[in-house]
């Protein structure tokens, strides 16, 4: 493994390393829950959002204790706690989207007795597919990082993962744009109104541009130890 | 790895009756390199103006696009799969048909176009993931 040349024959740096891998896979499992969340239009789905984001705060804290009592060389532990902190922007951001998602209730005029046993929130219906879209490839992106940090602990280059992620978040800019241009004909009621849907789009379309940051980082960790 | 994943929603449409300087301002105004064709109200039937029939068969032969129709040079029907399809064999049918891109549809409706550029890109992710590319 790459990283044995500069572990120490402890066990610290091996839970560090574990720790990062769950950390990641936990971002995948809140992108997903999200994801799935707003296809099925699932309250409870959403809400667990915040717990998978709690999760990964405590894992977050934990590699940090991890790393400033003694593991990896000092050299590197800037690199990697920065890392892990780039990571847990994202889960923030899907916790905001979450909350947002909630937050978008049927305006008072709309008939709510009606509208409340199937569908009591929503985004705009003209965007709605797009947003699905971007929240699946938000979902992709993440497994591409943890492909990318597997890659690295190989060893292996990291190019062509690299490129993958850069290429997954052009695509979700693209939507971002087609979604931008809808919205602007969406009457809006009154100013909240179209605050949320605002920061709603603004923070699943974040997703991409933080996970490239956090895929840049495994790049420079990955030639700082050469 | 399915159509859908990796297709571009942005596609927009011109009236078969439009002239092709319609279609010109389209296309640069939305920086975009192909419109789909409404050939009757319906919308049933379909076809593709591209850049290169605008290039090749209007201004290359100097003629005025202010008189040529988009249903003179527009070609029908269009090539369309269906979103569930994979990418594999989105590419086949590319290369089949010697075309450059390829209309996607949900109920009969066009709902967006894979280009050569996102079968590249769609081709990287996979390898990238350690997958089959084709």
């Amino acid at each position: 493994m790459f990283f044995d040349k500069i572990l120490s024959h402890d066990k610290k740096e091996q839970r560090v390393i574990e720790n990062i891998r769950e950390h990641i896979k936990l971002l995948c499992t809140a992108c997903n829950t999200f994801r799935l969340g707003i296809g099925k239009n699932n309250r409870k789905l959403i809400n667990d959002v915040a717990e998978l984001e709690r999760k990964g705060d405590s894992i977050r804290r934990e590699i940090i204790s991890n790393i400033y009592n003694g593991a990896f060389l000092p050299y590197l532990r800037p690199d990697l706690c920065k890392f892990v902190e780039i990571v847990d922007r994202v889960f923030d951001l899907i916790e905001d989207a979450a909350f947002l998602y909630l937050s978008m209730e049927i305006p008072e005029h709309a008939n709510r007795e009606e509208n409340k046993a199937s569908f009591f929130m929503g985004i705009p219906e003209p965007v709605k597919n797009e947003c699905g879209r971007v929240t699946f490839l938000n979902v992709r992106i993440c497994e591409m990082l943890l492909i990318t940090f597997e890659a690295m602990l190989k060893g292996e280059d990291l190019s062509e993962k690299t490129l993958a992620i850069r290429i997954y978040e052009k695509k979700i800019d693209d939507i971002k744009f087609n979604i931008l241009e809808e919205i602007r004909k969406i009457d809006i009621d009154n100013f909240w109104e179209g605050k949320i849907v605002s920061d709603f789009i603004a923070a699943i379309t974040r997703v991409s541009d933080i996970i490239e940051d956090a895929s840049d980082h495994i790049q420079i960790i990955s030639v700082s130890m050469r | 790895m399915k159509v859908q994943e990796f297709m571009t929603t942005n596609i927009k449409f011109v009236d078969a009756e439009e002239s092709a300087y319609d279609a010109i301002e389209k296309m640069v105004d939305r920086r975009i390199r192909s419109l789909v064709v409404r050939f009757n109200k319906k919308n049933i039937e379909h076809g593709v103006i591209t850049a290169r029939d605008v290039v090749f068969k209007v201004l290359a032969k100097g003629l005025d696009p202010k008189k040529i129709r988009v249903s003179d040079i527009a070609s029908k029907p269009i090539l369309s799969i269906e979103q569930s399809m994979s990418i594999k064999e989105a590419a086949a049918l590319m290369e089949r048909s010697n075309i450059a891109r390829i209309f996607v549809e949900k109920s009969k409706n066009i709902i967006g176009v894979i280009s050569m550029v996102d079968l590249m890109d769609a081709s990287l992710i996979m390898r990238a993931r350690g997958e089959n590319v084709f």
